[in-house]
């Protein structure tokens, strides 16, 4: 099978697999426990909202009787797959949810950007550092630094920090003071995002989105660091390596061309998966860093029983997922010629 | 090698019955070692199979009149007699009890103590109780350890297994020790929660006040009594430095507290995390029981048939990997907050099913690749051809290939799930109160961090650290030692999503 062959192939799976991750939400939304249309009146009694309810999110018709399930699970399916979303019921009463996504996606991107780019400009290049001079003091530390940092979970690492940035002044004896450090901010709220062009905006943005992105990235920090060690271990090892230093080839180039290129590959799939634990992770550091990004978004929807929203959520992650893994495979495919003879 | 190529099997049985002696040396030493804690085995065990009754009826009758030993479904009456042979366990002589070496006790006015362990302190009886506990867990462990020198030097047929060598590696791989290290210690703790804890679960965190706690006043020179519930208010932490009761230190009744206590309303830390060890065990273990039963039936059946078989479990394990697990856990937990399977540990059965059934995915991606290798051998073709029935084929001849990868990503996976239950306990659903929850601890210190009463939510993340760490560094072991030739590489994917877990 040729790569590209093997590319189409993973590129037409997507198709299923998203069809059968919205039935299984579709199944535990429509066929759980819990009465959609409960969930989302609440306390208020009055039948005329729970009969308006009911209708618009497609489980009464117009005439008040019931749709049956397999006509409610191709609305349900068509509606997410024309990007058809739906209103919001109880978070944002009223709004269309395709805007409510759009004002609080760009703080979750630029969440999940910071993150992985503080994890990138972290983790990689202690990996290299350790894998290049294995078992010495300074390997060890990074390594064993790498292996706790990664299983902090974020949301107490989350805690932990934001708690010490707030109180930086009295820790320090007013030493240090996160707040007013370069510019002045606040640890526990969300990043202003209008105009960053400006720079002290953008600084702001900045130094706000830092501590969360740290957070959100710790657990991917160590692990390309571990996986990043031990590639630069392995191909440090390598016939082309030593062929290369028989032939006189400079230190510098050796490391840079030779090892640094190709001990890269493995880390892909690190940093493909590190965007699928943004993801998830963004729900628990948007709660506790107060940022109003789609993770807490979908926290009160979930809390407050907008499952329709809750549901439209859903649909949005697992595109946002599935375009990651095939952007995956695609630079597999570019970058290693020996994917697909497997 | 052995010089003789060709041996006849002899059952187990009859080797047993030529030389019985080491065998019934190490029968009746782990008899006896069982025995000494007879009720805590018997209690513990019945009172898994009462959880199981109960959710085998509840699952049959669909509500929650079968469950409980009181209600009259049918099968109740099958609840209600595991529940007295636990209580009958209970009652059973157990020789690591709180009341061998009590810790609880009041000082008089000479300053001696008294109730406790030979009137010593009560800082010193509890960590006497703790250290008698782990010693006779790990002689436990040695004494299995032992049973299998055993069978290996006298009744095992074969001079060499490839078992050898992996026990080999294994004993030169310290940073996989390290993790069982931690990890029976974690285990223990889970185990032995109600011996281990300075107090109990009861009197603690359930019905402090139905308990009194006995102390000596300083001011009138006289031994009072308290509720258990008011002395845990007085001695909460509330981060100052006048309410504050910190890691290895005396409350103002006379409590000796290993972690310090918790906010209002109080109670000690450390018998909350003993608890809560215990639920988090119970969590993971049920998760990875029925996640690993999955993944290795899903494993056997696609690398045996391949092609449509394969590519079926491909999609529908992709389907459910795209879905952020946290949101679908959050959502479920939305769900089934009013189903009847949320009255087990209030909520603790539910997030283990969820769990079982959400976790698969990534243990049948970890031993697809091994269970192909297998099933690519001659012996297996042999088989077939010989016309052994394919169930017979997979268990006997792949099974036992990918048991060792399960476990590696098993570790691995229990780390992710104790993550991602205390990440869902601290966001308030998952676990409620009054089932102990590290998670909730945390959530519970969250804004003492920088003060005084640091000890609430840094000692549990220090834990969850601790195990979690430990988890990876026996899965790391294992590895290494049934595949010495994998060094992260294709692993470290999966790794990813099992540590990582997004909590």
């Amino acid at each position: 099978m040729s790569r590209w062959s093997y590319f189409a192939r993973r590129l037409v799976l997507a198709i299923p697999v998203l069809l059968f991750s919205m039935s299984l939400t579709f199944i535990i939304l429509r066929m759980g426990p819990l009465d959609p249309v409960s969930a989302i009146v609440g306390t208020n009694n009055d039948p005329g909202y729970r009969r308006a309810v009911a209708r618009s999110i497609g489980i009464i018709d117009a005439q008040g009787n019931p749709i049956p399930l397999w006509r409610q699970y191709v609305a349900f399916m068509t509606d997410l797959l024309t990007f058809d979303l739906g209103q919001a019921w109880v978070v944002n009463r009223g709004s269309d949810v395709t805007e409510l996504i759009a004002t609080r996606a760009p703080r979750t991107i630029w969440l999940g950007f910071w993150s992985v780019l503080v994890a990138l400009l972290v983790g990689i290049p202690l990996g290299f550092y350790a894998g290049l001079r294995p078992n010495t003091l300074s390997d060890y530390s990074a390594s064993f630094g790498g292996i706790v940092w990664r299983a902090m979970p974020n949301f107490w690492l989350a805690i932990i920090i934001s708690s010490f940035l707030v109180a930086s002044n009295q820790l320090t004896g007013g030493a240090f003071n996160w707040s007013t450090w370069i510019v002045d901010t606040k640890v526990i709220t969300a990043p202003p995002l209008e105009d960053l062009t400006d720079p002290e905006n953008l600084a702001v943005a900045i130094k706000q989105i830092l501590p969360p992105a740290l957070v959100l990235g710790s657990s991917s920090m160590g692990n390309e660091m571990r996986v990043g060690r031990t590639a630069v271990l392995e191909t440090v090892n390598s016939n082309y390596v030593e062929t290369a230093r028989a032939k006189g080839v400079p230190e510098r180039i050796i490391v840079w061309k030779h090892i640094f290129r190709n001990a890269l590959i493995p880390l892909v799939p690190i940093i493909t998966a590190e965007a699928f634990i943004l993801i998830g992770g963004s729900v628990i550091v948007e709660e506790i860093f107060a940022i109003n990004g789609l993770g807490k978004l979908f926290i009160d929807a979930a809390f407050q029983g907008d499952l329709p929203l809750a549901g439209s959520l859903i649909y949005v992650f697992v595109l946002l997922t599935l375009i990651i893994n095939i952007l995956q495979d695609f630079l597999y495919t570019l970058i290693d010629p020996r994917i697909g003879y497997d | 090698m052995s010089s003789q190529h060709q041996f006849e099997e002899v059952p187990l049985r009859e080797r047993l019955a030529t030389n019985p002696r080491p065998a019934l040396v190490w029968a009746v030493g782990l008899a006896l070692l069982l025995l000494v804690e007879l009720g805590a085995v018997i209690s513990t065990l019945f009172g898994v199979f009462e959880l199981v009754a109960s959710v085998a009826i509840g699952a049959v009758s669909g509500a929650p009149q079968g469950i409980g030993p009181n209600s009259d479904a049918t099968g109740a009456v099958v609840v209600s007699i595991l529940n007295s042979i636990e209580q009958f366990g209970n009652t059973l002589p157990t020789l690591l009890s709180r009341s061998l070496i009590p810790n609880q006790g009041h000082q008089v006015a000479s300053g001696a103590w008294e109730g406790t362990f030979l009137g010593l302190p009560p800082a010193y009886a509890w960590f006497f109780r703790v250290v008698l506990i782990y010693a006779y867990l790990f002689l436990l462990l040695w004494w299995a350890w032992f049973g299998y020198r055993t069978f290996v030097e006298h009744y095992r047929q074969a001079d060499w297994t490839p078992r050898d060598d992996v026990v080999d590696r294994l004993r030169g791989h310290r940073w996989g020790q390290f993790g069982l290290v931690i990890v029976v210690l974690f285990v223990g703790l889970a185990l032995f929660a109600p011996t281990i804890s300075p107090t109990t679960f009861e009197q603690d965190i359930d019905r402090p006040y139905e308990f009194e706690v006995e102390y000596f006043d300083e001011e009138t020179g006289t031994v009072e009594t308290t509720t258990a519930g008011d002395a845990n208010l007085v001695s909460s932490s509330q981060g100052t430095p006048a309410y504050n009761t910190g890691p290895l230190s005396y409350d103002e009744f006379g409590r000796f507290h290993p972690f310090g206590t918790m906010n209002l309303p109080g109670g000690d830390l450390f018998t909350f995390m003993a608890y809560g060890a215990r639920v988090s065990l119970f969590i993971g273990v049920t998760a990875i029981a029925i996640s690993g039963f999955i993944a290795a039936a899903f494993g056997l059946l696609t690398a045996y048939y391949k092609g449509f078989a394969d590519l079926s479990v491909v999609v529908i394990s992709d389907s459910i990997q795209a879905i952020p697990v946290l949101l679908l856990l959050i959502l479920i937990n939305v769900v089934f907050a009013d189903h009847w399977l949320t009255s087990f540990y209030n909520g603790g059965l539910l997030l283990a099913l969820a769990f079982g059934f959400l976790y698969w995915p990534g243990l049948w991606r970890a031993v697809r690749g091994p269970a192909f290798q297998v099933s690519e051998q001659e012996w297996v073709d042999a088989a077939r051809s010989y016309g052994q029935r394919s169930t017979t084929t997979m268990r006997k001849h792949m099974l036992p290939y990918i048991l060792g990868y399960l476990l590696v990503y098993g570790s691995l996976t229990i780390g992710g799930i104790i993550i991602t239950t205390a990440a869902l306990s601290f966001l308030n659903i998952g676990i409620g109160a009054p089932t102990p929850e590290w998670g909730r601890a945390v959530a519970d210190g969250r804004s003492y961090v920088a003060t005084e009463s640091w000890h609430i939510a840094l000692i549990p993340g220090i834990l969850i650290v601790l195990v979690v760490t430990a988890l990876n560094a026996f899965g790391d072991g294992i590895r290494d030692a049934i595949d010495p030739q994998s060094q992260g590489g294709e692993g470290a994917a999966n790794e990813a999503a099992a540590a990582g877990g997004g909590g």
